[in-house]
């Protein structure tokens, strides 16, 4: 058996990227607005029709499809914020119903997506251009670079003005303590508000850099919400640090069993290795404890 | 004021009386009374009784109750009384359900009768689904609901059920009899299976766990040639029907044996949720588990039980689907699949067997019936899900619960938030008082104290000052007669420290035994100077309460 | 009636005006019909037994009751008025009108680090540009913060963190300044330092209301002792009259 130790290894990184993308969009929802986001592969679906409108009607550039992308998540997740998140966040069983009902969101969204455009799925132009870069004995292609290189100034960008502004720290603040949040100031619904937005932001990058090997139907985001599930569930929901371990053991495994032993067990070999690190772990990576939530 | 009170004893010629004062005009003590009983608020009526239609007793034979076969159970839950007025005998259902079960059991069975002829087909079709899909949410509510293990692999194990049973069944030959069997062994294997993570991870994890596990089944069956990656699912199971009969019949045949199917799973509901296992579970609610831990309830293991059985049963079911569609596709483990189940199970209210019942009724006619609205009709299911998840708590059979905490709710509010000011007696102090005339006594008291304060005037003071004992105006007359009914404890009181020289005022403590304490440390040289202090302060007191 | 506290203060502002104020949790009431006026400059001090509603008061001016009625004036705004449900919706929207409540036990934001939960205590465009220089100015107040900027809140001692919780509610221009036992649950020696340290704050401006059921801890140091007794406040006086009371019985 040879393993091409490159292609592995760059399809690793290329699929970390992604899912990370995904799943610290999971995470930072799940912590600061205890919603378990199901709606999130509505979002990814139609960012991907956003993108494609965009390149269709306005233009086919790079930067321009990419920020028609994640301005579509934006809007997306801040109608999710609008429908499943405010009028029940302060009511009783509120993480069961705004589970149900950001699923409730994707069927409608979803259904509504096919009704709109047809079942057939679209492609988006190539975004990066067309080049390669060889690193030794490994190509990199465009699509790959533009996007590990992508994600990352996105992510990097999204993390620091997580660190850095008071907005970011608003919304760190309402993931440790909600109760103490409002005692400084900051207002649950319109933090959660940036929250949606930021994480749908996330998930339309995901949706563009995606479209580059998949196609953008309606029915797209399934697999990549289970994706960005999991892996946010194998880092421990509301954890960025594990997210990003997770988001790299997962691209690792999914390259490798692609390689070794056929694409169809890949979701079989995922799901083992996410199982194993729940038994041994069952909050995940680096999993915080729910009791900060029931404070 | 202009206003003059002529003296009635001035033309008698007592000493040191005046012929008339002046005073103010008279108000009629009445007022205040109705100001004060006047609602400020909208009032609701505290505690209505819940209406019971009331059977008539049958004098002195024998009450015979309908129990269970072999057990001490009745079947309806029925209370019987004597009526306070009449004296008569009464009873009451306390618990209707078992009647409407039975009314709608009977409406099942005759529904085929009164069917349409151009829509018969359809209309069996969807009622045979429908019957099968009750089955499945049955297992479904009892898992999330009673169990509180919130799995969304419910239909995966009955789609693993149905692939293993139809797929046995083709290369087998399998009679339609067995399928349900080879179903109920690999729901069981599928069931240890799938129980195992649940013992060590918690609620949402678990949920995104089975959904993954869901889509990992889907994804296998889609791309494994052995279950027919080529035609979209394994067809050609033994089926349970006759040969050579006709296509009504068969479907009527379908309609009937699917209704049974969903009474025998109506009746493993009832006997787990109504037994031993439910009470236990019913013990240990979310967040509550540590409290069922403490009194000695292991309910970790009731759970992973109700997981088990119920996994054995869903694969049952997916042998019953096999032999039913003849056969199995992958849309079983799609993600609409589970959308769709869950919808009916929060449309009728999670954790109950009437709403799983009633979700997939509702669900079931649009998705089934509905067939030309196309993709409108998964959308006007979501819609009806989303709706319900927002406003509902408990679903559609939720409401009456919901509505009744909600006028509870409003009922205490508008109660406690009625502040009165001023002696009268608070809600919640009037309803632990014992003697409910001290309810009355004190608004009376507030009352007059109310009416009495606007008697409060220059005129009424000066009058006092000028004379304090002897005849006064009716005004006046009034203000002492109600500082003179005043109890005996902290009542003022005078002390000559030396006759007609020095006066002083005090309190009497209204104890026998215990000495009055001195008020002030003022001494008044005359007895009418006094006797105005001890007014004076009395109207003050007056005033400030 | 009420003591004049404000002396550096000419004009007596009011901060703070309830009137009427009834709130309470569920069918229970706590408040009963209380009002009560704060000028600014003035340090109040309220006391009353366990369970007799002085957090209750705060929470209901912070609106983070179940229910609650009557009119909260806060620097001249209304912010009470009738509410029945969601608490805490409006509670940054009091806090920013002027507000900081520094609650009964720690909340705080376990994960930050004391510099960063200083930091969030600054939510006005102005306080957070001024955020280095106020930050400073607490440090003054409580010097033991100084070595411990970089640290996480959540591994600090009990008195470590009453102190950032403290500072997180000065990091605001707050015009009124609640704050609920601020010895409780620490040791007595500590307990004290914390009470002296909140005494020395200049109020300027401000106001300050501190609840607590020791007397004894506000003894001579507010300008006024208001009583609570079940959901009412009773009687009020100014500190050295409490104090010949005390002595009295």
């Amino acid at each position: 058996m040879d393993i091409d130790i490159g292609f592995v290894a760059i399809t690793a990184v290329t699929l970390a990227c992604i899912y990370g993308t995904l799943a610290i969009g999971v995470s930072i929802t799940w912590s600061s607005l205890g919603l378990i986001n199901m709606s999130y592969g509505f979002t990814f679906a139609t960012s991907g029709y956003g993108a494609w409108l965009v390149s269709e009607y306005i233009s086919s550039s790079g930067p321009v499809v990419i920020l028609g992308g994640i301005l579509t998540g934006a809007l997306v997740g801040v109608l999710v914020c609008a429908v499943a998140f405010i009028p029940i966040h302060d009511k009783p069983n509120f993480t069961v119903r705004g589970l149900i009902a950001s699923l409730a969101l994707s069927l409608i969204g979803t259904q509504a997506l096919l009704y709109f455009f047809g079942p057939q799925s679209k492609t988006l132009p190539p975004l990066f251009g067309d080049w390669e870069l060889e690193l030794g004995e490994v190509v990199l292609t465009a699509d790959k670079g533009g996007a590990i290189l992508t994600s990352i100034l996105m992510l990097t960008l999204a993390l620091w003005w997580m660190r850095s502004s008071r907005r970011g720290l608003e919304i760190r603040a309402m993931m440790m303590n909600p109760h103490a949040a409002s005692l400084v100031g900051i207002g649950v619904r319109r933090t959660g508000f940036y929250v949606m937005a930021l994480t749908g932001g996330l998930a339309g990058l995901a949706s563009v850099l995606l479209s580059q090997t998949y196609f953008v139907s309606p029915f797209s985001g399934v697999t990549p919400l289970i994706k960005g599930l999991s892996v946010a569930l194998c880092g421990g929901l509301g954890s960025v640090g594990g997210a990003m371990i997770a988001a790299v053991m997962i691209g690792v495994n999914e390259a490798l069993t692609a390689d070794i032993l056929g694409g169809q067990y890949i979701l079989i070999t995922q799901f083992l290795l996410i199982i194993l690190v729940l038994i041994i772990r069952p909050r995940g990576i680096a999993g915080i404890l729910d009791k900060q939530r029931e404070a | 004021m202009a206003n003059l009170w002529k003296n009635p004893i001035a033309n008698w010629g007592v000493k040191e009386e005046v012929d008339n004062a002046p005073t103010i005009p008279w108000t009629s003590p009445i007022k205040p009374w109705i100001e004060t009983v006047k609602a400020k608020q909208k009032l609701y009526k505290v505690g209505r009784l819940r209406y019971y239609y009331k059977f008539p007793g049958h004098g002195a034979r024998t009450w015979h109750r309908w129990r269970y076969p072999f057990t001490r159970r009745r079947i309806l839950n029925i209370r019987g009384e004597y009526n306070a007025k009449s004296l008569r005998r009464e009873k009451t259902i306390l618990d209707r359900r078992p009647v409407y079960w039975v009314l709608s059991f009977l409406a099942m069975l005759m529904a085929p009768l009164f069917m349409p002829v151009s829509f018969e087909s359809t209309l069996l079709n969807a009622g045979a689904v429908f019957f099968i899909y009750a089955a499945i949410n049955l297992c479904w509510t009892l898992v999330i609901g009673t169990a509180g293990i919130f799995s969304l692999a419910s239909m995966a194990i009955v789609g693993a059920g149905a692939y293993g049973a139809a797929y046995l069944s083709l290369t087998h030959g399998l009679p339609w009899w067995s399928l349900p069997m080879v179903g109920s062994v690999i729901g069981l294997v599928f069931g240890i299976l799938i129980a195992l993570p649940a013992t060590r991870l918690e609620g949402f994890y678990y949920a995104l766990l089975t959904l993954g596990l869901v889509e990992l089944c889907r994804v296998y069956v889609i791309q494994s040639r052995t279950f027919g990656s080529a035609t979209g699912g394994v067809y050609g199971a033994d089926s349970y029907l006759p040969d050579g009969i006709s296509e009504l019949s068969e479907l009527t045949i379908s309609y009937y044996v699917c209704f049974v199917v969903m009474l025998v799973v109506l009746f493993m509901f009832r006997f787990i949720q109504g037994k031993r296992l439910g009470r236990i579970l019913r013990m240990a609610p979310e967040k509550r588990e540590a409290f069922a831990e403490a009194t000695g309830v292991n309910y970790r293991w009731a759970r992973i039980q109700v997981f088990i059985i119920t996994s054995v049963v869903l694969g049952a079911l997916g042998g019953v689907y096999a032999s039913h569609f003849h056969g199995a596709s992958p849309s079983l483990f799609s993600m609409d699949a589970v959308l769709l189940g869950l919808a009916m199970l929060v449309i009728g209210g999670i954790g109950r067997s009437e709403g799983a019942v009633f979700g997939t009724l509702v669900v079931v006619i649009i998705d089934k019936v509905f067939i030309e609205w196309g993709p409108l009709r998964l959308i006007l299911i979501g819609l009806i899900m989303l709706l319900v998840v927002l406003f509902l708590k408990g679903g559609v059979f939720g409401i009456k619960q919901q509505f009744r905490a909600w006028r509870n709710k409003k009922k205490s509010e508008n109660r406690s938030t009625r502040a009165e000011k001023g002696g009268e007696m608070l809600p919640e102090e009037a309803t632990e008082t014992h003697d409910k005339d001290q309810i009355f006594m004190r608004r009376f008291d507030k009352m007059q104290r109310d009416y009495l304060k606007t008697l409060v005037t220059e005129e009424i003071i000066e009058e006092h000052k000028r004379s304090p004992l002897g005849q006064h105006s009716e005004p006046l007359e009034r203000l002492l007669t109600y500082f003179r009914r005043q109890p005996q404890s902290d009542k003022y009181a005078i002390v000559a420290i030396e006759l007609y020289k020095s006066y002083r005022i005090i309190a009497m403590s209204g104890q026998r035994g215990v000495p009055p304490r001195v008020v002030e440390d003022k001494i008044y040289t005359s007895e009418t100077e006094a006797y105005h202090a001890v007014f004076m302060r009395r109207v003050q007191d007056l005033l400030e309460s | 009636m009420a003591f004049n506290g404000g002396s550096a203060v000419s004009e007596r502002r009011e901060i703070l005006n309830i009137n009427g104020l009834s709130a309470g949790w569920g069918p229970m009431r706590v408040i009963h019909d209380l009002d009560l006026v704060v000028y600014a400059g003035e340090r109040i001090g309220i006391v009353g037994l366990n369970g007799h509603g002085k957090s209750t008061l705060f929470s209901a001016i912070a609106g983070m009751t179940d229910w609650q009625r009557g009119s909260i004036k806060l620097n001249g705004k209304e912010v009470g008025g009738t509410r029945s449900q969601g608490p805490g919706r409006y509670t940054h929207l009091v806090v920013r009108q002027g507000l900081a409540l520094m609650p009964q036990g720690d909340e705080i934001f376990t994960g930050l680090t004391v510099e960063e939960h200083l930091d969030s205590g600054a939510f006005t465009p102005a306080a957070w540009r001024d955020r280095k220089a106020r930050k400073e100015k607490i440090l003054e107040i409580f010097p033991p913060l100084r070595k411990l900027m970089s640290t996480p809140v959540g591994r600090l001692s009990g008195g470590e963190r009453r102190m950032v919780s403290l500072g997180r509610g000065l990091m605001s221009d707050a015009s009124l300044l609640l704050v609920d036992e601020p010895s409780l649950g620490l040791a007595p020696k500590i307990g004290k330092g914390v009470m002296k340290a909140l005494m020395e704050i200049q109020l300027g401006n401000s106001a300050m209301i501190i609840a607590e059921q020791n007397m004894a801890l506000l003894e001579g140091q507010v300008d006024r002792v208001i009583g609570m007794h079940v959901g009412k406040l009773k009687g009020e006086a100014s500190t050295s009259l409490a104090h010949e009371s005390r002595r009295e019985v």
